[in-house]
């Protein structure tokens, strides 16, 4: 029980603190490696994943948290605590969307976050390479080939992203 | 509750049950596919009023998707329009998740599967960091932007301050500085 109500309560913060997409990762990691629910690791492969299935990155993740967790109640408990904005703040947005649609006071939050979130992605991608390039502390170069790869392919050759990720896997199994 | 009302929350569920199984890459795939249906398609909304529910979406928490599906749903049917294009949005990821998730926990140490694994991991970076210089655009409108991105980053990979923590302090220094700009025009 009160895994559950842990769980809803993580995703209910990373709710409130992300806007969506990419943004949600680094929330997603502090708060899955601090109560021990996920490696590192584990987050990068939830990334992973994630960018394969349809369906938005924070809807994946939380089930896939939940689910690890808690099993199918987990994830449908971590799923509401991630929609939980959507069915309190939104819906209070979508009875006086006027008002909304031109606050002054949103834009300004959103001046501030921006920039953040791309700071703690900074952050997150910091993280996630430490593992992710180094294998038992030793500096991978196979790994540092993969990364500058899938980046060529992803930013110069507008490869989408699942086949850079069926690549990835490829490589991986060369050795 | 009149008949009309009920078929019309049923037809928001159905609606985006039936298009969230084929969106890859996030809610922006949905956002077009909305585009193609209610705009160009049934002329049931205009492309303003479109762009206005995305970018209200947008500016608030939580899945930028769910808070779109949820705005339409409201736009189109009222409170309970919202909860079921909401709920039928999220089921279908919902639902091939857990089977995933399953297949993951089965197969992750085996060998094969983690090889590709480990191959995968190393081109999860460069996936966020291109996304992240997407994203570049519209969040740097003044200088202070670049030292608000810079000690976020600070505080949260070299600090250990939450992540949480620092996008509160962000929301804050957002309003601080609306306020300046308020008091200097």
């Amino acid at each position: 029980m009160s895994v559950l109500f842990q769980l809803f309560w993580s995703f209910c913060q990373i709710g409130f603190t992300s806007f969506g997409g990419m943004s949600m990762v680094p929330l997603i990691n502090d708060e899955m490696v601090s109560h021990g629910w996920m490696n590192v690791s584990e987050v990068s492969d939830i990334v992973a994943i994630a960018e394969m299935t349809p369906g938005p990155l924070g809807l994946n993740c939380a089930t896939f948290a939940g689910m690890r967790v808690a099993g199918i109640l987990g994830a449908i408990i971590s799923v509401l605590g991630v929609l939980t904005p959507t069915f309190t703040l939104c819906a209070v947005a979508a009875v006086f969307f006027e008002k909304f649609k031109n606050s002054r006071a949103l834009k300004n939050i959103m001046t501030g976050v921006r920039p953040a979130a791309l700071g703690i992605i900074a952050a997150v991608m910091i993280d996630l390479s430490r593992t992710n390039y180094l294998v038992n502390g030793i500096f991978s170069w196979r790994a540092a080939v993969i990364a500058l790869l899938a980046f060529y392919l992803l930013a110069k050759r507008k490869w989408n992203v699942p086949k850079v990720i069926v690549l990835s896997a490829l490589l991986g199994l060369l050795t | 509750m009149k008949k009309t009302n009920l078929k019309k929350i049923w037809e928001m569920f159905i609606y985006f049950f039936h298009i969230s199984w084929f969106t890859f890459g996030g809610g922006w795939s949905i956002v077009a596919q909305m585009q193609k249906d209610f705009v160009d398609g049934k002329h049931e909304l205009t492309a303003e009023e479109l762009l206005d529910i995305v970018s209200v979406g947008r500016s608030l928490p939580g899945t930028m998707i769910g808070n779109v599906a949820y705005l339409f749903g409201h736009r189109q049917a009222g409170v309970l329009g919202g909860i079921a294009a909401t709920v039928g949005m999220v089921t279908p990821p919902m639902l091939i998740l857990s089977v995933l998730t399953y297949c993951y926990t089965m197969f992750k140490d085996n060998v094969w599967i983690a090889k590709m694994l480990q191959g995968v991991r190393a081109a999860v970076v460069p996936i966020i960091l291109v996304a992240a210089l997407k994203l570049r655009a519209g969040a740097f409108p003044t200088k202070i932007c670049y030292a608000i991105a810079i000690v976020a980053c600070v505080l949260n990979a070299f600090l250990n301050v939450n992540c949480v923590l620092v996008i509160l302090l962000a929301v804050v220094t957002g309003l601080i500085m609306g306020k300046w700009k308020e008091a200097e025009a």
